[in-house]
Formats: C-alpha cells, structure tokens, sequence
C-alpha cells in the first residue's frame, strides 16, 4: 500500500492547566507536573509517558501502548490553534 | 495560498504563520519498543533500513554507520544494544511526520519477525 502525507501546522503555545483538565476528562488521571526553567515536565506514570512542554514546543515521549499516545496528541491537538 | 493585496500566492504553511505574526507549535513524538534480536546493534539497524527502504518507496531514507536510519525531514530510528537479544529502537517524529512516524512504530512493534527475516 501507499500512504497519503496530509500535513497540518499548528500553533500557539500550550495552556499546560487546560490540558491537564483535558487529559483528566479523557480518562488519564494519574498526573504529575513539574515546573522547570523552560516549561514544564508532565509526567503520567501509569501510561509510560513523559510530556515536556518548553515555549512553542511540546515532545510527548510514549513507551506505552498506541492507544494511549493517540489519545495524548489528539488531546493536544485540541488545546492548540490548527492551520 | 495567501492573498498578498490583491494577488494570490501559494508560500510555506511556516511562512504563512510568520506572516500571520503567529508561532508555529513544534510537536515531537519519541516512542521506543524492544526487538527480540541477536547480534550487533549496527546490523539489526541495517536490517530495519533494508525494511523501511522496501515499506516506504517514495521517501528519501539516509542509514548512518552509527546505526541511525534519518527519513524524510523528521523520522529517526536509532537502534541500541550490543550482542545481548534484546535491541531498544527508539522511532521518532514531528507531528508533520505522524502518518509515516505511527507506520513505522507500529510495522516494528507489532510484528518484530519482519525484521528477522529481511
């Protein structure tokens, strides 16, 4: 098979609350978020995930399941402006 | 496509968030999975690039002798784990990169036995 390249931007900086309140809201509710000197580090312990947040740029590090790190970006997704 | 007074222009969707006087979000993903695989890291890696090259015909794939597979802009595949069986490979991606990023995480994770037989 082929695969098809959509590519969509996106902008704006994440409201680390709002997302938090997001991911709660999608069932993820084991949260810790730690304040560091660029952003913030959010980590979910119970599905192998660790979110740094720095400015405009935000890399989510999955070793869980799929499912978890689909739910985490559309999450995301939803909490910033798209082009 | 942007209208520039009254001219349309088609520019870079970045550029096009320049203008808008917007900055762009940069969205990485890192996920790393384990492959059951005997022998040096360097040769699982080679083994995982003659794999991508076969799935992804169309893309421009560079392989490292550190053991590090670049494709198109984003996409990284690094393998690590000397002789013991077990190989960590770390796949990672921009968000621009996700349908190529999430194929390739979930051609290695789900069926590792790929890589044992290329």
């Amino acid at each position: 098979g082929s695969l098809i390249r959509e590519k969509s931007y996106i902008w704006g900086s994440l409201n680390i609350q709002s997302f938090v309140d997001a991911l709660t809201r999608q069932g993820i509710t084991d949260i810790k978020v730690e304040d560091t000197e660029d952003g913030s580090i959010i980590d979910l312990p119970n599905d192998d995930t660790l979110i740094q947040v720095e400015g405009a740029s935000t890399h989510i590090i999955c070793n869980g399941e799929e499912i978890v790190r689909t739910k985490i970006r559309d999450t995301l997704l939803r909490c910033l402006q798209k082009l | 496509l942007v209208m520039r007074g009254n001219r349309l222009q088609i520019i870079d969707p970045s550029q096009a968030l320049k203008e808008m006087g917007v900055e762009e979000h940069h969205l990485r993903f890192t996920s790393t999975i384990s492959i059951e695989e005997e022998g040096p890291g360097n040769k699982v890696a080679e083994k995982i690039y003659q794999l991508v090259k076969r799935k992804l015909k169309d893309f421009s794939i560079h392989y490292s002798s550190d053991g590090s597979i670049s494709i198109s802009d984003s996409l990284l595949i690094q393998v690590s784990g000397d002789e013991d069986e077990t190989k960590s490979v770390l796949v990672s991606w921009s968000h621009q990169d996700e349908d190529i990023g999430s194929f390739l995480l979930q051609l290695l994770r789900e069926d590792p036995s790929l890589v044992q037989a290329v």
